[in-house]
């Protein structure tokens, strides 16, 4: 194997400061999507909750928690706290989207599409811009950068209280003090954790804080496509005016396979000390790395997979007229000359990304079957049991249950209630003759209900029953409920 | 011994200049913002001390400046509650039983209120789900009444009691007929009394028994001549299938030879017009309420 040759920057890199502030810009493929998807999921952040929808005849926000009436908006659908199992099939469905992604990908959700990222890469953007206009080492220059990152993080706090309450009220109410204590904590504490964790931590949260990393490595298999420096091509590192090793000199772009004939000649070139290989040691691929490490060390934990390196050198390598890929998104072992597949190519049916992907389908499917077949009803009848029944004056014996019902929509709901199963049973309400009410829009209607049977068809024991509730307009079934009617001999 | 302090490039610390054989110790203090949170920890801790309560003494406390008291936040919520339900009982107070029962908003905030002020006041006789206690208690949630079934009945009798010392209390006594009537008499009339409540028996079978002048002598006056009681003075209904003293002979015979009257305390002074009148929507509302 290939020594590492010794550089100024060898030394330099292991005295890095513990932060460094703002990376050096990258311009490639990499910061393309990486911009693309920034703006994207910002924006979305940042609209969203702006975004107005017609519900019931008036306007109201598109997407809102509205924590105090339980209620979950999402465009056209509402949720009720019992569709709560629809929440846990969506996490379950995420984390197995998540471990999909990262097993053919890599760190992909990390260097793209988590909030620290985000948030981290849209102040790293605010620090080169100010560093643009005011130069360097201006005396207000972090001054600056402050200031714009607390208005960012203020803006990003008062954004996410908007998912919870109206925010075109919010503003005005904000402003004025007129804001209740939790919209003012709450805009507080994310705007504190913004400006901290995006402006102060950054890639501290990713090498010291967050969790994931840390199992990462059991998601990955030897194809997986990960950020990777190529050491067969880039060994010994040494300053450009160093001859290059012979036989890497003709090497085509995107190979990121070991050519046959090179692997014989690195294994047989021990004096090759005089020679260097593609790497010229310039720094940029640590320079530019978000959470600061050096990726020719290769894979590792603080590695977040965003690329930015890729493009830093493939810059590199086109001044200095040599071929992209020096970094690119290879299997890890083609770094040492390696191949994974038996065909060295990467195969998409592997074992761990398949798994993952027959928990998306089963999770996805199931939680699309659940929403579609998903009852606008929630109805619940209990039976009252102190006492289990009553006799009345003329030996009729009644039961009484509390009925709740509610049912998702805009519109009333007017509905009756009918008796199956028991022979010669009257129904009614606590407050009325009859057995039929209106349960207003968005409230939940609860009552109760009692079930009078005359003295000649009591049933001696306990018999079930049900409650069938129908649309009075409609005639259409509303729900059915079984419970009991009990008699005076009680269970039998 | 000691040294220049210098620069470590391999760890990137200093080291504090001390040296032992060439071994040399690495200055690693610990990091400022966690010495800082200590040091605010301490400071909060002594602040925190005398503003509340902290100090046993030898016979109270140290009450701290702030006077915070657990006693006093439980008020504090108390009022706060009372404040968000002032609307409420401001409506319960200026409306009659039969409004607040007329009106939905109104009506469920007293059944929730009367359900809370039942179970902690007259349960404890009438039941969790005040289906009485037999032989002793009659249940609410029939359609037999006593002193009568409707809103204002109820609101009266929760008000002033039954058979007790309120002065507009329900009072009403039953005789006892140990001394009045020989113990033949009295069997035969208690035959005749369960016979009203059969449905079984026909009006003239029944109208033959022996019992039947009995009952017309001495027990119509109060029960009525069909046995259908009398409200105004707590008289039971005969003729119907609920009996709180029981339904057998022997039961019927002893309340003829010793009768068992039921008392209920008024609670009108006790608790406040407001909640006598949420009990009273919330019993009537429970299955046995009389328009």
């Amino acid at each position: 194997m290939h020594t590492h040759a010794s550089t100024a920057l060898g030394h330099a890199s292991a005295q890095r400061a513990p932060r460094t502030g703002t990376p050096h810009a990258a311009t490639g493929r990499f910061r393309q999507v990486k911009t693309a998807l920034t703006v994207f999921l910002l924006g979305l952040y940042y609209i969203v909750p702006w975004v107005r929808w017609t519900r019931g005849g008036e306007s109201s926000q598109a997407v809102m928690f509205d924590a105090s009436a339980q209620r979950f908006y999402f465009f056209g659908l509402e949720f009720w706290p019992h569709d709560l199992p629809l929440l846990l099939g969506l996490l379950i469905f995420s984390a197995a989207a998540l471990f999909f992604v990262t097993s053919l990908f890599g760190r992909v959700w990390c260097g793209f599409a988590c909030p620290q990222t985000v948030w981290t890469d849209l102040f790293f953007a605010i620090d080169r811009r100010v560093d643009r206009m005011l130069g360097r080492d201006h005396p207000l220059g972090q001054w600056a950068k402050t200031g714009v990152h607390v208005v960012v993080a203020i803006f990003t706090g008062f954004t996410f209280a908007g998912f919870f309450t109206n925010i075109v009220e919010l503003g005005p109410q904000f402003i004025s003090g007129q804001a209740s204590i939790v919209a003012y904590v709450t805009v507080g504490v994310l705007t504190f954790t913004t400006y901290t964790l995006a402006a102060h931590a950054r890639e501290n949260v990713c090498l010291h804080m967050c969790p994931w990393p840390r199992f990462q490595a059991a998601l990955l298999d030897p194809e997986s496509l990960v950020v990777t420096y190529q050491n067969w091509r880039g060994e010994p590192r040494a300053r450009a005016r160093v001859p290059l090793r012979p036989e890497i000199a003709t090497l085509d772009s995107s190979a990121y396979i070991m050519p046959r004939v090179a692997t014989a000649s690195v294994a047989g070139s021990s004096a090759a000390t005089t020679y260097r290989g593609d790497c010229i040691d310039c720094g940029k691929c640590v320079s530019s790395c978000p959470t600061r490490i050096d990726i020719r060390e290769g894979l590792q934990l603080g590695c977040i997979g965003c690329g930015l390196c890729i493009d830093a050198c493939n810059t590199v390598m086109e001044r200095i007229g040599r071929p992209h890929g020096l970094i690119n998104m290879a299997p890890e072992l083609s770094s040492v000359g390696g191949c994974a597949g038996k065909s060295g190519r990467i195969r998409l049916f592997r074992a761990k990304p398949m798994f993952f992907a027959s928990i998306m389908m089963v999770t996805g499917s199931a939680m699309a079957w659940a929403l579609a077949t998903r009852s606008d009803v929630n109805a619940a009848v209990e039976h009252q049991r102190q006492p289990p029944f009553v006799k009345l004056s003329d030996g009729s014996i009644r039961n009484d249950y509390t009925l709740r019902f509610s049912r998702l929509g805009v519109h009333d709901s007017n509905v009756e209630i009918r008796v199956e199963g028991l022979d010669g049973a009257a129904i009614r309400l606590s407050n009325s003759a009859q057995a039929s009410f209106t349960q207003g829009a968005r409230r939940s209607f609860s009552d109760r209900v009692m079930v009078t049977v005359p003295k000649g068809s009591v049933p001696k024991v306990r018999v079930p029953i049900a409650f069938v509730i129908t649309d009075r307009e409609t005639r259409a079934p509303v729900a059915r409920l079984e419970t009991y009617f009990w008699g005076p001999g009680g269970v039998r | 011994m000691a040294s220049e302090r210098r620069y470590d490039p391999v760890t990137g610390q200093y080291t504090t200049g001390h040296q032992w054989d060439g071994i040399e110790e690495l200055s690693t203090p610990l990091p400022r913002w966690w010495v800082i949170s200590l040091v605010v920890c301490f400071i909060i801790a002594i602040i925190y001390a005398f503003l509340y309560p902290a100090w046993p003494t030898t016979k109270t406390y140290y009450t701290g400046l702030l006077g915070w008291t657990s006693h006093s936040e439980l008020a504090e919520y108390q009022t706060e509650a009372r404040a968000g339900q002032a609307h409420w009982r401001e409506q319960i107070a200026a409306n009659t039983v039969g409004d607040i029962a007329a009106s939905d908003d109104l009506r469920t905030f007293a059944v929730a209120g009367g359900k809370a002020l039942f179970n902690e006041n007259c349960a404890g006789c009438h039941g969790i789900g005040a289906g009485g206690q037999q032989g002793q208690f009659p249940s609410l949630i029939d359609d037999d009444w006593l002193w009568g079934g409707t809103l204002d009945d109820i609101y009266q009798t929760v008000t002033h009691g039954i058979r007790n010392t309120d002065e507009s209390s329900r009072q009403s006594e039953m005789p006892s007929f140990k001394d009045m009537m020989s113990e033949e008499e009295i069997a035969a009339t208690a035959k005749f009394v369960l016979a009203m409540s059969d449905t079984s028996v026909s009006a003239e079978t029944r109208n033959a028994m022996p019992g039947a002048e009995l009952y017309t002598n001495n027990c119509a006056g109060c029960h009525g001549a069909e046995g259908e009681g009398m409200r105004m003075m707590g008289v039971p209904a005969l003729a119907d299938q609920i009996w709180l003293y029981g339904e057998t002979e022997e039961a019927i015979r002893n309340q003829i030879v010793r009768p068992k009257m039921g008392s209920m305390p008024a609670w009108g002074g006790r608790l406040g017009d407001d909640a006598v009148k949420m009990l009273s929507v919330y019993v009537h509302s429970l299955g046995g309420g009389e328009k």
